[in-house]
Parts: structure tokens; sequence; C-alpha cells
């Protein structure tokens, strides 16, 4: 344990209550109030995992995230203000693994590092266990022999229900189902009135596996039309 | 490097020049040449159709036109001149002629005139003049002349006192035949020739080389040897239409009588003489002698096959040479094409009837005798009146081709102009009298007038063109001098009231550019109120509304700078909020971190607890009202990201009510919804969609007296779907209040959650997706009803 964290903020108040909420899980965690600062602490090999805040003085996070990836290759998480789409799709698609807008839910911070974390550490496992079968999507891998799920490698309990929507879903990535679809698939009848039944099924496997299941990044809804496993890299 | 270059360059030139090249030649690449060259090859390829089209048509008709008219005498380009028809008739004219002195008589010799010969010189008519000398015939000073053709005449009087002569004086200078006439009875014979041949040469046909044709009559009967070879003269023995001999011995032409002991002997020369002799037997003309006549035409006319045969060729080659030039030939093609694209069509019609009517009448003068024969005869040769049709076309072969090439021209032009590019000369004034098509009320007033004036323009002229016409009558006495004076009287107040009509008319033909600047002003104004606010109108720098439309340009402007100064604004205001939620959303994570870690310490005094939360949960209002805000004024400024797609509207109201079903169980109301199991398809953006109905049913679930039904209902009419939320107020719901409008809220108090914003998102959400959103209050129901157009 003891991963070091290097926390980047210009505002302190928020750098430490996050070194606070980090610190109690057992997390070592470092400082820098700029992106200069994040520069030079990102050169210790001992950081493990990067937060890093947008919209700074001296260099903006985006702009030390690119520099960053240049020398190393370790897991960035965005922590942004700036809450739309697009702001979103451009951190991702600069090098950041995740994004987190503010105000952040603590709780939902701790899991996105618990979970970024694992995937750094254990990345070798997953791609070393990387066999016929073994369907990898984000933190997500899903074993379709044996039907098992694992979010950054720890199993997921799921009920035989759950686990043939996810067995569906899994098979056909992006790929968006209707209600209807799902249910005669899954329960082998002819549906009717079956949306609330297919979401309580969703929203209950969304607990088990998104970080934060009012927001999932995976099952998603595509309103109007269906339900879908959204692909990750 | 770059001298190493320029030295090898020019070595090369030098290398190349001591071959013969010059440097232009072999490597810099002379452009301009070939430009020229490009533009040079459709002209060659053109020329090269022309010349080939025009050689080829005027040999072939030549050739026709030859065959047609000279048939009958043989003059066939490849047969010897004595196997003529022209030849046998010739011979026996001669023979006959012969036969007339045997019998006694004097033969009217068939004479040929000089003119015949294009190619009399002014030596041979210098030659003909000696002849004439002591003759007793006289050549007038003036008989001799030259005309501008470079042709001789002569033309003889005969003499007040001719010398008497022999019968067969006419024949005595003959070059071209030797003959021998021997009649008489019982011995006592009387022999006439040109020579001192005797009966036995002619007999035994030893003339010498020269003489190749014998023609003997003996026992009235004729026979002919020709190059030694004995011919059929009488073929089936009775003379018809087709028998080539005139000559007597036929069964239904028998010698006569006095034929009995008449023996002639005539040769003809292989190839005759031109000489020139007196016609002394009728006194009047020249002859050089009907052989070299017959030999003459013969030979002229293989000259004339051959010369036609030559242009055959070369045209065809012509024409093979435009063929191998395609591409470049299709090029011609357009340009001419460009070209007769200007030429009016009036002009081409006219100049169409021209040629037509040139060919056709110089053309009518067979088809006339031939028709006069017909008539007078009252019999058809269908043959002869093929040839005259044909000759319709050959016998003016000029006219023939410009015929051709003005059918070429029309066709080309047809081919690559469209119908709308054609020009006319008259069309213009038509349209400007066809007022119907014209699409402004303004400009149809001003061109109604136009035609008005024109009209009685027209009549003007027509009635000046008219005196005219009958001035020109007048030359012709005994005509229309009567009437030249009605129209003369007419003309005087005509002609003075034509000038000012005529100013006038300018004037307006002048101002008709000024219809349609009006035209073009009202349809700018149009413009500019839907919204185009681009383009200026411009109109030409002397035009009269020039101001007019320079006034209306400034507006279109000011308005142009107004709308985009407020787009700018609007732009700036979203940029405010952005970056003012962004600079609130910053202290509130401190906010909203620290209360959550204040709650989680453990020694905590229960008041103390009780005040983090509701810190906590105030800031988290603040939150979602702070993203509301944002939200609302980027939709308020049409800024709002929406991905359009078509999707089940039904699906989703359920999508979204199984998504809320813990609140809604939660809550004490019963949900009644009334959805139809068919997809109901508009397109929208399935997120914002979610979020108005979120709103909606949260709005309800807050509001809502509790333990009441709320009832969500999807309808179709046509073309429209219908999804509407009612619900029963808990609160007594304040009259003339706009609930869609910002940060108004059910209850005054502001207590509850909520940011007072629901609505107001529900309705631009709605909006941004391209459906309407209206709410409704009866007493105590609420009524919201979004609807959307359905999807094809």
């Amino acid at each position: 344990m003891n991963e070091c964290i290097l926390v980047v903020d210009d505002d302190p108040e928020i750098v430490r209550a996050i070194a606070i909420t980090l610190e109690r899980e057992g997390y070592q965690v470092r400082r820098a109030c700029d992106g200069l600062q994040a520069l030079d602490q990102c050169l210790d090999p001992a950081v493990q995992l990067l937060l890093i805040d947008v919209m700074m003085p001296r260099l903006d996070g985006l702009s030390a995230l690119l520099r960053i990836r240049e020398r190393r290759n370790l897991p960035v998480i965005v922590l942004s203000a700036k809450s739309e789409d697009t702001d979103k799709i451009l951190g991702l698609s600069m090098g950041a693994d995740d994004y987190i807008t503010k105000p952040y839910n603590p709780q939902e911070l701790l899991a996105r590092v618990r979970s970024q974390l694992r995937r750094y550490t254990l990345l070798g496992d997953i791609h070393a266990g990387e066999k016929a079968g073994l369907l990898v999507n984000g933190r997500l891998s899903y074993d379709t022999a044996s039907r098992i799920l694992r979010t950054d490698g720890e199993e997921v309990r799921l009920t035989p229900t759950e686990t043939k929507i996810l067995d569906l879903l899994f098979r056909h990535p992006g790929q968006v189902f209707p209600a209807e679809e799902i249910y005669r698939r899954v329960w082998n009848e002819d549906a009717f009135s079956c949306e609330n039944t297919v979401m309580v099924h969703i929203r209950r496997m969304r607990e088990k596996i998104e970080l934060n299941p009012k927001e999932p990044d995976y099952i998603k809804v595509v309103w109007g039309i269906g339900y879908k496993l959204e692909q990750h890299e | 490097m770059d001298t190493n270059w320029n030295s090898t360059s020019e070595s090369i030139i030098k290398v190349l020049e001591e071959h013969g090249l010059t440097a232009e030649e072999a490597g810099k690449p002379a452009l301009p040449q070939t430009r020229k060259k490009r533009r040079a090859k459709p002209f060659f390829a053109f020329l090269a159709f022309f010349l080939g089209v025009s050689l080829l048509l005027s040999s072939l008709g030549g050739m026709v036109d030859r065959l047609l008219w000279q048939r009958d005498q043989g003059f066939d380009f490849r047969r010897d001149w004595q196997d003529t028809q022209a030849f046998r008739n010739e011979a026996s004219r001669y023979l006959r002629g012969f036969l007339t002195i045997g019998a006694g008589g004097v033969p009217t010799y068939p004479s040929v005139w000089l003119e015949e010969f294009d190619d009399l010189t002014l030596r041979e008519a210098e030659v003909i003049q000696e002849a004439v000398t002591g003759t007793g015939f006289q050549i007038p000073q003036e008989a001799t002349t030259t005309d501008s053709t470079g042709e001789h005449y002569v033309f003889l009087q005969p003499a007040e006192n001719p010398v008497p002569q022999e019968p067969d004086a006419a024949y005595q200078a003959d070059q071209n035949v030797l003959y021998l006439i021997r009649c008489g009875k019982n011995g006592n014979w009387k022999t006439y020739c040109n020579g001192d041949q005797g009966l036995a040469a002619f007999r035994n046909q030893t003339l010498g080389e020269a003489y190749n044709f014998y023609l003997s009559f003996r026992d009235g009967k004729v026979s002919a040897v020709w190059n030694g070879q004995e011919l059929d003269v009488y073929g089936s023995g009775v003379y018809d239409g087709d028998s080539l001999w005139f000559v007597p011995g036929y069964d239904n032409f028998p010698a006569g009588e006095q034929l009995k002991d008449v023996e002639v002997y005539l040769a003809v020369r292989q190839t005759p003489l031109r000489y020139y002799a007196l016609n002394y037997a009728d006194g009047s003309q020249l002859y050089t002698g009907g052989m070299y006549s017959v030999f003459h035409q013969t030979q002229e006319s293989r000259e004339f096959y051959r010369r036609q045969a030559c242009l055959l060729g070369a045209g065809v080659l012509c024409l093979l040479l435009s063929l191998a030039l395609n591409r470049s030939f299709y090029l011609a093609k357009r340009k001419i094409a460009c070209w007769t694209q200007r030429v009016w069509t009036e002009a081409r019609f006219l100049l169409g009837a021209v040629l037509t009517g040139w060919v056709l009448l110089s053309g009518t003068g067979d088809l006339y005798y031939l028709l006069r024969d017909a008539y007078w005869s009252g019999s058809w040769c269908f043959a002869d009146l093929g040839r005259a049709v044909s000759r319709l076309f050959t016998s003016n072969l000029p006219g023939l081709l410009a015929l051709v090439w003005f059918f070429w021209l029309l066709r080309n032009d047809h081919k690559y102009n469209g119908k709308d590019a054609r020009r006319s000369f008259l069309g213009p004034f038509f349209r400007e009298l066809r007022a119907k098509d014209l699409k402004r009320p303004v400009e149809k007033r001003l061109s109604q007038n136009h035609a008005a004036v024109l009209l009685v323009l027209g009549v003007l002229l027509l009635a000046e063109a008219g005196n005219w016409i009958l001035f020109l009558c007048r030359m012709f006495p005994g005509k229309g001098i009567a009437l030249t004076g009605v129209m003369l009287f007419i003309q005087l107040p005509l002609g003075v009231l034509a000038i000012p009509l005529a100013l006038l008319f300018f004037r307006l033909w002048k101002s008709r550019g000024l219809a349609g600047d009006l035209g073009r002003l009202a349809d700018q104004v149009e413009a500019v109120r839907g919204g185009d606010l681009r383009k200026p109108l411009r109109l030409p720098e002397d035009a009269d509304l020039r101001k007019t439309a320079d006034s209306l340009n400034d507006i279109q402007a000011g308005m142009k700078t107004a709308l985009e100064e407020q787009t700018r604004s609007e732009r700036m205001k979203v940029e405010l909020v952005s970056n003012v939620s962004h600079d609130l959303k910053t202290p509130l994570t401190s906010i909203l971190s620290y209360a959550e870690l204040l709650r989680q310490e453990p020694d905590l005094s229960p008041a103390a607890a009780d005040y983090a939360r509701i810190i906590d949960e105030k800031a988290q209002r603040l939150n979602t009202i702070v993203q509301d805000v944002f939200e609302i004024s980027k939709a308020a400024a049409d800024q709002l990201p929406v991905h359009l797609e078509r999707l089940d509207l039904a699906k989703l109201l359920r999508q979204t009510l199984a998504d809320l079903d813990g609140p809604i169980q939660a809550s004490a109301l019963h949900f009644r919804t009334e959805l139809p199991q068919e997809a109901v398809l508009v397109t929208a953006d399935g997120r914002r969609l979610y979020r108005v109905f979120q709103n909606l049913i949260d709005n309800a679930l807050r509001y809502a007296l509790e333990g009441s039904r709320v009832y969500l209902s999807l309808t179709i009419s046509e073309k429209q779907a219908t999804a509407s939320l009612r619900n029963t107020s808990r609160e007594e719901l304040p009259t003339g209040v706009d609930f869609t409008a910002r940060f108004v809220r059910g209850d005054a108090s502001r207590t509850g959650g909520g940011s007072g914003l629901g609505l107001s998102i529900a309705k631009s959400f709605t909006e941004a997706c391209g459906g309407s959103f209206q709410v409704e209050t009866m007493a105590d129901l609420f009524t919201v009803s979004v609807r959307f157009p359905l999807a094809e």
C-alpha cells in the first residue's frame, strides 16, 4: 500500500481537503499548486497517480498533462470545474484517464483513485490474462467461458439474470438494445411492460460496477431507444 | 552547383545546334508555340473537313451532271473517240452527204461553230483570215473581236457574187477524212475525191498508218472496218431508235433507186487534225471539220473526268484527315457553333430561303423545257424527268455547296447550342410586349406602356413602307398613280406624328431599365424583411434608383451590425455566466469538501453535526442552481449543443418513469400512465428530453398534493405527438403567473428544494429540440404539455 498521489490545484484548501480524504484511506499525498510544480514533482518515480486541476496559473492542467505524458506513463485524473461534455472529451483526449467535475463527491473521488491505481498496478496482470473468451472494456474484464466479471481485477458478484444481461451487452459493446429485446433474450419470454423490470436490474448492476451509479460510465441509457454498454479503451 | 548546371546545359545546346537543331526546338519548351499550334489545329481540322466535303460534292455533282447530259453522245471517259455514238453519227452524216453528191445533189454540210473551241487563239484567227482571203468572202474590220472571256469570234458575210463550186467543194479541204465517190452508169464513171489515192487503196484499205477507219457503200449496203476489224453496221437489220448507224441499207430504210450505181469510200484519220476551211457550200461559216470536233469533245470529256477523279480523291483524303483530327475537329465545331449562335434566327431563315431559291431556280430550266415538251407532245419519259429533277441540284454546284454548308452550320448550331442560347432580332421586342411573364406589377405596367407605343410605331412604319412600295410602283407607268396620291395625302400627317412618337418610344425604351430596377428594389426589400442581410443591392452608377438602393443598403448594413452586436453580446453573456459559474464552483468545492469532513468528525456535538448537515445540504442546492443557471443561459442564447436523432417518445417516457421509479415509489403519489404500445417516433436529443421529463416528474413529486394522482399521457394527433402531465397542486396556484419564467416557484416562500429553474429548463430544452412547451392551470389542476412533430 502507501501509494503516492500527487494532488495539484491552485486552491490550497481544496488540495488540503483532498489530501485529508486520501490520507485517511492510507495514501501518501504530495501537493503542488500549479502546472510547473506538478511537472517537477511528477519526475519522481515514487508518484503513482496524478490528480490535477485544469485552470491554474503559470501552466494549466491540460498543458502540464501533455508534457507529463511525454515523460511518464502514470494514471492521471483531471479534476475540473468545467462540467460540459466537450470539456470532458477534451480532457480525456489529451491523455487523462479519468475526469471528475467539481464539486466532487469524496466517495466517488476515492473510488476513481482506487480504480485507477488498481489498474495501474495490476495492469500487467490484466493483459497477461488476455486469453480466448476474455473481453476487456476499460476497467471491466469479462470471461465469457466462466461468466465472471472483474472490475479492476476484482471479481464482482452478479445474480444469474444480471450475468445474462451483462453477457448480452458485453458481447455487443456499443450496440443499443431496446428493453423488450433484453427481456426476450434474458428471460426468454415475450416482453410486455418490461421497462421497469429491466431498469431495476440495470440499476443494481450499475451499483455493483459503476464508480458513480448516478452518472454511469459503462451501462448507459440511450433515451428513447434502449440500453448499451459503452466501449472504453 | 548553379554555374555547373548552366555550363552543362549550354554544352548540350551547342551539341544540338551542331546537329541542325536550335535550342528552342530541342531543349527549351516553347510554350506559346504549342499554344498557337493547339489553336491552329482545330482550324486545320475544319479546313480539311470543309475542303473534303466541298471537293467530294462538287466533283461528284459535276460528274453526275456530265453523265446525265452527255450520256447520249457516249463521251464516256474511257472510250476511244471512234467508239462513240458521236463519231458514228458524224461518219453517217459524211456518208449521207457523199451519197447526196453521188445521187447528183448538193449536200447541206453540218456546220460547226468556231465558238465551240474556247481555246481559239489570236494566231488561229489570223490563219482563218488568211484562208478567207481571195475566196470571195469578206471579213469586216470589226469582225475579229475579243470579248471579256478572251474568246475570239469571227463573223463572215457571204460574198455578193459567189464563185460557182463543185458539189463536193465543202469536203475538198477536209484533212481528217479521205473519200472517193464513184457514180455513173455503164462504165461512164464520175469520180469525186480529195486526194490522189486510187480506188484500190480504199478497197484494200492501204491508205497508210494515219487512217484506221474505213467506211464503204456498195450495192446499197454499208460496211465499216475499224482497226482492221469488220463492224456490224446494221445489227438486227431494222432501223430503230437504238440503231448505231444512221445510214441507208436497213430493211425498213433501203438505199434508194438512184444510189444503185453509187459507190462511196471513206477513210477517217486516227488522230484528227485541227484545221480551218471555209464552208463554200452555204458560204457563211468556218469549220474545222466534224471529226475534229468529236475528237476534241472526247478528249475534253476524258480530261474532265480525270480532273474530277483527282478532286474526288483529294476530297476523300481531306475527309480522312479530318477524321484523324477528330478531337480538334470537335473543338472547331464547338467554336463555329459559338460564332453561329450570334446569328439571328430571322437572318437564318432569310439566308436559307435565298439559297434554296437560288439553287432551285437556276436548275428549273431543264424541268421547264421538259414539262413544256411533255405538254406539247403529251407523253412522258420518266428517265428524262428524273434527269431533269437531278439537274435541279447538279446544274448549280456553287449554290448546292452553299446550301449544304448552310444546313451543316444549322445542324451544328442546333447540336451544340441550347434552345435558350438562340438569338433573335424580334425576340426582345416580343418579350418586352409579353408583360405576363414579369413578376412585379411596376414592371408589368411600364412594359404595357412600351407595348402600346410600339404598336403605334409599328403601324406607322408599315404605312411608311407601303408608301415607299407605291412610290416604286409608280416607276412603272399606269400603276398606282391614284393610290400614290392618296398615300401621300395620308403620309403627311403620319410623318409629322411619327417623329415625336419615335422620340417618346426611345425615351421609354431607355427607361425600361427603370422597370427592372424597381422590380429588383422590391425584391431586395422583401429579402431584407425575410432576414437576408448578406447581399447588398448593386444598381448601375447612373440608375435613377441608385440613391434609394444605397439607402436600403445602409439600412441593411445597420441591421446586420445590430444583429452581430446582439449575437456577440449574447455570446459574452454566456461566457460571463460560464466564468461566474466556474468561479462559484471553486469555493463551493471547498465548502462541500469541508462540510463532508466536518460531518465525519467523530466528536462533534449533535447540534454541530446538524449544522454541518445543513451547510452540506444548502451547498448542494447552491451547486444545483449554479449548474442550472449555466445551462439555461446557454439555452437562452441558442448555444445549447443538441444531438438530434430519431427516437421513440413513448419508450423515452417509460424509461424515464423506470429511472425515477425509486422516488416515485417513495412518494405518496399515484402515477397513472397512458402510453401507446407502438413506437412514437420524433426527432430530438434523448438526453435533453430525459431532463425535460425528469424535471416535470420532479416538479410533480415536489408540488403535487399528497395521495393525489398524477396523469402522464402520450397522444398522437395528426403529425404531432403530445405528452402531457397533469397533477393537482398542493398549494393554491396563483393566477397570471408564467411558471416557465426563471426562478418562479409554486411556493412564494422558496423554502423547498430545487432551483426554481426546473420548468424553465424543461421549456428551453424542449424548444432547443424543436418541440413546444405549454403550461396550463385550471383551479388546482396543473397541466404541462410537450409537443413534438412526428418524424417522417
